[in-house]
């Protein structure tokens, strides 16, 4: 009993440093996805509810195609079809693909948030803004926004847990975050493959539950529109 | 009814976009590559002996070693760029990397994309099983009834569906490991790979084996883009080079003939 | 039309139309299950997490927590490796079944809490208004407060359904050849990388678009006006 721990232990040491450096990476690209991805999924969602018609169609579009197909397909298009048009800025590094369609991926979803909850505040209180001579722009600036910005923190950390655990996919352009670093660990140790696997699992969890906390906090604090995923109707 | 005309026209002016950029492909790979002084070669982490990262966090194997040689003689940096198998033949044709570095067998419909090299090394396939199982060669896992596993849309899975016709093949996309943990688990009752790969994994574990004899063998080599020409044959003359004057010998002799490298690296 | 043959070579995609084919098959009847399966254990769970029982809601919580905190790809791993070693009986399910069995276990949490909020959602007068007409908690739970709510969440459950759709291509990992398999198997072969993952996409979003579609049927028959107005 005692040999297999030590074992483990000693898997578990030597692999860290690996594991971690995955980790680090794992948390700057969801770093910048996220921040990217919400400033981008705020401003479309603010401007789905202004009730342009043509404006809305598009960013309809977009969400559908966002949504509708896997993340994998959507790296692959932006890292590896884009250069072979030979337009020369779509030539991004891996780095920059992950980036730029992780944050993608992630506005698609923030949009839908932002929508929901700008709705989801009472018509009448743009109605008592607007009737005590503020702009249209100045009730959504003093008094819509404001209160849906607060129903927007915990549906948009459940968000952010699963763009967190979306990153596992950019292994596939070459960017070595927490799932790749495992995965070549296990190369190297072949016979700790489930132990491995664990240890990613914990290190995943270890990121990932605080945000989770947080959004509960935050659902007791705040409220919340309901639920993560709402589509548009 | 409004809606679908703007999709169709937004579509149309998009893809208008697309029609319009052309390709413009001024200088070859090796001017490229003389001018910047940059060899870019992409290679994937498909575990010893091929290209792995060792106990140092070093990223070394066959491939690394050959390229790294090449550069060293050619006076050029070498820049290595990692990724998945699904990665590599995408980064070449998109212009990301110059040459492709790993295990690949030169097949048909692959060189209707890229061109290979002459073959750098050989690969012997071979079946392999838990000891429990009983089977002695890999002619025994050929009938009804019996399951195999292989790496998806590999080559390994090819050679499992031209000489294990009888038997069930299942294809894993993780790779070597996740199949070798499939056997171990009892998910399949034989997997398909090659003997240099096998044997960094069987070293960790002796409940599998080897069974007799070599199912098929089958070149690899090294790929350039169609329009790199120079390369290509700088890349030929390079192996033709390294072939005689004994260097690559000696390494194929230290990663893919025998385990002398685990002790260095493992 | 060549220039669109430059672009998409459709000759190539149709040496592979059946593949793709199969691979939809295969993707639309494993998700059809998850959800049916997810759905109702996440019915489960929902009350699960609402019970008063500290012991109960707590197992609940805890289920919830660790499948949102950790990726798919290493559920799917650890259940289809682990679960020979740790239960005898752990080899009787095959590669289908088990990803039945993870990709179920990993969205029931989601549906869970989407149900829970749309339970949440009704108004307290409707569990009253039924108590004083005689319904058992059962009778109370099952003909009032669930069709409201169902029908209040068909928004998000949409949404979650969508997702549990592109979750089915991490399945090609345990040899269960669907969608993104076809795509990955058209890749590895022809290895052009514009046809096999357009073409993938383009499956995907097929099956989006049946998805709203059949969805807008059911918003209709469920909720109708009453939903519309929320």
């Amino acid at each position: 009993m005692m040999d297999v721990i030590f074992a483990k232990w000693h898997v578990t040491i030597s692999l860290m440093p690996f594991l971690l450096q995955g980790l680090l990476m794992t948390f700057k690209v969801s770093i910048f996805a996220i921040t990217l991805g919400s400033t981008l999924g705020f401003v479309l969602g603010l401007l789905r509810t202004l009730g342009y018609r043509s404006l809305t169609g598009i960013i309809g579009l977009y969400l559908h195609i966002f949504r509708g197909s896997p993340y994998l397909v959507q790296l692959y298009i932006i890292y590896f079809v884009l250069p072979s048009l030979g337009i020369e800025f779509l030539n991004f590094d891996s780095f920059t693909a992950a980036i730029i369609s992780l944050s993608l991926y992630t506005s698609s979803y923030v949009t839908e948030i932002t929508t929901a909850a700008i709705y989801a505040v009472p018509k009448g209180q743009e109605e008592g803004a607007r009737s005590c001579g503020m702009s249209k722009a100045e009730a959504l600036f003093y008094v819509v926004l404001p209160q849906s910005l607060k129903m927007m923190i915990p549906p948009m950390a459940s968000i952010y847990v699963v763009i967190i655990k979306s990153t596992a996919i950019l292994s596939v352009i070459g960017i070595s975050e927490l799932t790749r670093q495992g995965e070549v660990a296990i190369l190297r140790m072949p016979g700790d493959i489930m132990f491995v696997y664990c240890l990613i699992a914990v290190m995943y969890f270890i990121y990932c539950y605080p945000v989770l906390r947080f959004a509960k906090w935050a659902e007791g604090t705040f409220g919340s529109i309901g639920s993560v995923q709402d589509q548009e109707s | 009814m409004a809606s679908i005309k703007r999709m169709t026209l937004l579509t149309a002016v998009v893809l208008s976009m697309f029609f319009m950029a052309s390709v413009a492909l001024a200088e070859s790979t090796m001017q490229k590559i003389v001018k910047s002084g940059e060899l870019i070669v992409a290679v994937q982490t498909q575990g010893p002996p091929v290209s792995f990262v060792n106990k140092d966090g070093k990223r070394t194997g066959l491939v690394i070693d050959i390229m790294e040689m090449m550069a060293a003689d050619m006076g050029v940096k070498l820049v290595l760029q990692d990724y998945d198998w699904k990665g590599l033949i995408p980064s070449l044709s998109s212009g990301k990397a110059d040459i492709i570095a790993a295990d690949m067998t030169p097949s048909a419909k692959r060189h209707m994309q890229v061109i290979f090299t002459e073959p750098v090394f050989f690969a012997e396939n071979i079946v392999y099983a838990l000891k429990t199982k009983g089977f002695k060669s890999w002619k025994d896992v050929n009938k009804a009834g019996v399951t195999v596993g292989a790496t998806q849309a590999s080559s390994y899975a090819s050679v499992a569906k031209k000489f294990l016709t009888e038997a069930k093949l299942k294809e894993y996309a993780g790779g070597n490991p996740q199949t070798f943990q499939a056997i171990v688990a009892g998910r399949v009752d034989a997997g398909v790979s090659d003997r240099a790969s096998v044997a960094g994994l069987i070293s960790q574990n002796s409940d599998v084996k080897v069974l007799e004899g070599t199912v098929n063998k089958e070149p690899l080599g090294f790929a350039v883009r169609p329009d790199s020409l120079h390369l290509l044959h700088a890349l030929n003359n390079y192996m033709r080079l390294i072939r005689h004057d004994g260097r690559l010998g000696k390494l194929v002799d230290y990663w893919w003939n025998s385990t002398e490298w685990e002790a260095d690296h493992k | 039309m060549s220039w669109l043959n430059d672009l998409y070579n459709f000759r190539i995609v149709g040496q592979y139309l059946n593949v793709f084919i199969d691979g939809m098959i295969t993707t639309i009847w494993l998700s059809f299950a998850c959800l049916i399966l997810s759905f109702f254990f996440g019915i489960f769970i929902a009350l699960m997490r609402m019970s008063p029982i500290g012991f109960v809601w707590r197992i609940a919580a805890g289920y919830i927590q660790v499948i949102r905190s950790t990726p798919l790809l290493i559920q799917i791993y650890l259940i289809y490796y682990g679960l020979p070693a740790l239960l005898p009986f752990g080899n009787l399910f095959d590669e289908t079944q088990t990803a039945i069995i993870a990709l179920t276990l990993h969205t029931t949490p989601y549906m869970g809490e989407i149900i829970r909020t749309g339970i949440l959602s009704i108004g307290k007068g409707q569990k009253e208004g039924a108590m004083s007409v005689g319904f058992s908690p059962f009778q109370n739970m099952y003909h009032i407060i669930l069709p409201q709510a169902i029908a209040n969440i068909t928004p998000p459950l949409i949404g979650q359904t969508a997702i549990l759709i592109k979750d089915t291509a991490l399945f090609s990992i345990i040899a269960v050849p669907e969608l993104m398999g076809a795509g990955l198997t058209m890749f590895s072969e022809t290895v052009i990388a514009t046809e096999s993952y357009v073409t993938t996409g383009i499956c995907y979003l097929l099956i989006y678009v049946l998805t709203l579609i059949l969805s807008g049927f059911a918003q209709n028959r469920l909720g109708g006006a009453a939903w519309r107005s929320n």
